[in-house]
């Protein structure tokens, strides 16, 4: 069987006696989108800093795009074209939005560490960064310093960054995370649109489950650290492990 | 990217007119402070590359300026090398071991990297104290002269040549500062100054710019602790003792940090302490020290922040970017 | 340093001699340690910011205990005044200038701290003057005991002891009592303890007011063991930070281990290497940074 874009085997994270990751197994193909749910704590952070190396593992591995990428530092990890948010929002508060997005596609500039001149870096970042903000509805508010925008365009700001690195992978760790019933339907339909064109592959965790009905192809629900079951929505949606562990059922 | 506006261009051009005619109109005494000025505020400028602009506050920047004194005295006295290139070479040497020190020091971060970076210095301190072969121990290295450049020119004996010297090193170090800070490597600077994990997340291998920062400041730190030995005659000890390093933070701070031109500010501020008061009061050090407590807790942003800050209230355009 | 360490007289120790002797001068550095680490600790634990003043504070407490022995006489009145004023000074400046800055970020407290310890440094140097000052033993401690033919001086016997006898009091006073509950609890948990009702701004100016005592006990207890001299300073911070960091910022235990471990590295290594005894230290604090950065029994990594 071929290889998956994203391939994870056996993937583990123990702290001490706390299993936080439990042997995850996923495959995540090309232009993919994959919803990762669970219950608080079921370790969907975690399996993200995992997979884009600001944790190591136990056991297990990642793979992407053919190569192991397990053990490399988390930089290193963006540089091969996986690019991710948090779910805390974390900008350059003091930055515009525009200089925000310039310095994420800056970022996969081969000459980003210049130390003179650099104007047709600039060039590029620039235009790079200004069509991400274009693609997320960001432009509006691209002279404002980053620290001064709505929840809702940080959380935005946050994935147009991310996008801005132009990435294979594209990682959202609870976009819609605080943000209110208006902003969220607002987000989803923005990121419903550009998924759409864009055809990326996305892992996405979210809490909300009309967000993940309406964007995901697949989804994996985690469980204390485990795979309960993966699927297309329908079929998990239907799995009565599944609904257990969510106490009462979904909607 | 920067609005053009005239005006700090104009009065730059000013300020260096002045600088540049100064040894024609003031008397000697005057000239040898403002020399001793040009050197406080490159090794100052310096330090703000660090703490300005990428928030690695050193509390050992001092080890800067004593190795390049220490480097440019011993080459001095021991070698028939022309002046300025014994300068420059000095700072080359503080920048290649700097790489070593940020090495080490980039290991940790906050907290523990301004620690590390004092027990440098303290290394450094105990090596000059012990190594009297090549420092000259407690005693320090004397009797440095200012040797003729190269070609036997001897402009650099002269006090107006050297300060024509000093005055080069300061400028040049200046531009290249600010063209580092418009860089994209300065643009770096500036995301790891404001929050280093994202930066690092976006995929900058963080480490490496602060090594590289580390590394240039102390080249430019030992720069001026290298123009020093010869302005002053002699290299000691002192020139390592950790009040001083502490001085020059406070000089960046009080001067104003994130702007180049702010710790140049601070250093005369220093000076002015220094000269003025210590003929009235020996305890112009501590006064310094309250005034910098004062800056902390009530004016952040140093004398030329709260100068920029005031310029933009008052309708004329201020720089939207650092430096 | 003494009979023992001339290098003469190697050859005439047992090594058993050589292991008490050192282990000795280890034991009574390790006790002068741990007052600096202790003091450090509890203001992390309590406050979360490092004192960059320690080292200064430990200065001013030798200088102190040098002036009152000098002027009043007693030994013992200033390793109880002395410890009070430096802590009373600790206490003004936190109630005057660090109550401000509980909103502002690591940095600026750092910064105001170093502040406190250039100030009070410039302040030592005006009062005292700039040479290093002599501090006499108390007769009652001053000579020697000899052990299996090896002098040992009394006071680096009376500072283990004294040292043993302050770290038992204070793990009594940290697990035993209220005040010490409640520091504990503090250092935790702040706002829990602020919503049951304890007015935590007190308890801080409080304990930065002991740990900055601690720190000058520690000064007066080494005056007439090193002198009172202006590089104490930073040597007593470094040695305090490398402490903590060793045994974990916040930690009691931690900083008595840290202490030992720093007190046995120093004495050892600059016996057999002395030249290298700095660039050790700092190796060691580099290697517990880069292997644990919480420290060994540490909160915060």
């Amino acid at each position: 069987m071929a290889e998956a874009l994203l391939q994870v085997d056996n993937l583990s994270k123990r702290y001490g006696a706390l299993v936080a990751v439990d042997n995850v197994s996923m495959q995540v193909g090309e232009g993919e989108v994959r919803a990762v749910i669970g219950p608080n704590g079921a370790g969907k952070t975690t399996l993200f800093h995992l997979i884009t190396g600001v944790v190591p593992p136990s056991t297990g591995s990642v793979r992407f795009a053919g190569s192991d990428i397990t053990r490399l530092p988390s930089h290193a990890i963006c540089q091969r074209g996986l690019s991710r948010t948090f779910q805390l929002t974390s900008l350059f508060p003091q930055m515009s939005a525009r200089e925000n997005a310039m310095l994420a596609a800056q970022a996969r500039h081969p000459k980003r560490w210049m130390p003179f001149g650099g104007a047709s870096v600039f060039a590029q970042a620039r235009a790079t960064g200004e069509a991400a903000l274009a693609q997320l509805g960001l432009s509006r508010i691209a002279d404002r310093p980053a620290g001064l925008l709505s929840h809702g365009d940080q959380r935005l700001l946050e994935v147009a960054m991310a996008m801005a690195q132009e990435p294979k992978v594209l990682l959202l760790d609870e976009p819609t995370q605080g943000l209110s019933v208006e902003e969220t339907a607002e987000a989803v339909e923005t990121l419903a649109q550009f998924l759409a064109k864009a055809r990326l592959t996305v892992l996405l965790v979210e809490h909300d489950m009309e967000v993940v009905f309406r964007l995901a192809h697949r989804i994996t629900v985690l469980h204390r650290g485990a795979v309960i079951a993966d699927g297309p929505p329908a079929i998990v949606k239907a799995n009565a492990r599944v609904q257990e562990a969510y106490l009462g059922g979904m909607e | 990217m920067p609005k053009t506006n005239p005006l700090p261009a104009l009065a730059g051009v000013a300020v260096l007119g002045l600088l540049m005619a100064a040894p024609f109109g003031l008397p000697v005494f005057a000239m040898t402070l403002l020399t001793e000025l040009l050197i406080l505020g490159l090794f100052a400028m310096s330090l703000d590359l660090m703490v300005g602009y990428t928030n690695l506050v050193s509390f050992g920047h001092t080890a800067a300026y004593g190795l390049g004194a220490y480097a440019s005295g011993y080459m001095l006295l021991n070698s028939s090398l022309p002046l300025p290139f014994v300068v420059l070479l000095a700072a080359l040497l503080t920048g290649v071991v700097a790489i070593g020190v940020g090495w080490v020091c980039t290991l940790a971060t906050g907290v523990s990297f301004s620690m590390l970076t004092l027990a440098f210095a303290q290394l450094l301190y105990a090596i000059a104290f012990k190594w009297t072969s090549v420092t000259g121990g407690s005693d320090g290295l004397a009797g440095i002269p200012r040797r003729a450049g190269p070609f036997g020119l001897t402009i650099f004996t002269s006090k107006m040549g050297f300060y024509y010297f000093a005055l080069a090193c300061l400028l040049g170090a200046f531009f290249i500062c600010r063209a580092l800070v418009r860089s994209p490597f300065g643009t770096v600077l500036h995301g790891i100054r404001q929050n280093e994990a994202k930066t690092l997340v976006l995929g900058y291998n963080t480490r490496l710019y602060k090594i590289a920062v580390v590394a240039i400041a102390y080249a430019l730190g030992g720069l001026a602790g290298a123009l020093y030995a010869p302005f002053a005659g002699f290299a000691n000890t002192e020139l390592l003792f950790w009040l001083l390093s502490g001085q020059v933070l406070i000089m960046v701070i009080v001067g104003g940090q994130g702007t180049l031109i702010g710790p140049i500010l601070g250093a005369g501020f220093f000076m002015l302490l220094e000269h003025q008061l210590s003929s009235y009061t020996e305890a112009w050090a501590l006064f310094f020290g309250l005034i910098f407590i004062a800056f902390v807790l009530f004016a952040p942003e140093g004398i030329w922040g709260l100068a920029r800050r005031l310029f933009a209230r008052r309708g004329l355009p201020a720089e939207t970017r650092h430096g | 340093m003494g009979v023992a360490q001339d290098p003469a007289n190697v050859g005439r120790m047992s090594t058993l001699a050589l292991l008490l002797t050192q282990g000795v001068n280890a034991l009574s550095q390790a006790a002068l340690l741990f007052f600096l680490g202790v003091g450090l600790t509890l203001i992390f634990g309590i406050m979360r910011i490092v004192n960059f003043a320690h080292g200064t504070l430990y200065m001013l407490g030798a200088f102190i205990g040098y002036s009152l022995v000098r002027y009043a006489g007693s030994y013992w009145l200033a390793l109880l005044l002395a410890p009070l004023a430096v802590g009373a000074i600790g206490t003004a400046f936190e109630l005057g200038i660090l109550r401000r800055l509980y909103r502002r970020d690591a940095h600026a407290f750092l910064m105001v701290t170093f502040g406190l310890a250039l100030v009070t440094g410039e302040a030592v140097r005006l009062i005292w003057g700039s040479d290093a000052l002599q501090v006499p033993s108390p007769a009652l401690l001053s000579g020697v005991v000899f052990l299996m033919d090896e002098p040992f001086p009394v006071y680096r016997l009376f500072l283990i002891g004294f040292g043993v006898i302050v770290a038992i009091a204070m793990w009594q006073l940290l697990e035993r009592t209220r005040l010490g509950l409640l520091i504990r609890a503090t250092s935790q948990n702040a706002e829990m303890v602020h919503a049951l009702g304890v007015d935590v701004k007190l308890v801080r100016s409080g304990v930065f007011g002991i740990g900055c005592g601690l720190a000058a006990l520690g000064g007066v207890l080494a005056a007439p063991l090193v002198t009172a001299a202006h590089g104490m300073a930073a040597t007593a911070v470094i040695d305090a930070f490398v402490i903590v960091i060793i045994g974990g910022m916040g930690s009691f235990l931690g900083s008595l281990i840290g202490a030992l471990l720093v007190a046995f590295v120093q004495v050892f290594g600059n016996y057999y290497l002395p030249d290298f005894a700095l660039a050790f230290m700092y190796l060691v604090m580099l290697l517990v940074l880069v292997v644990r950065p919480g420290g060994l029994l540490g909160k915060e990594a």
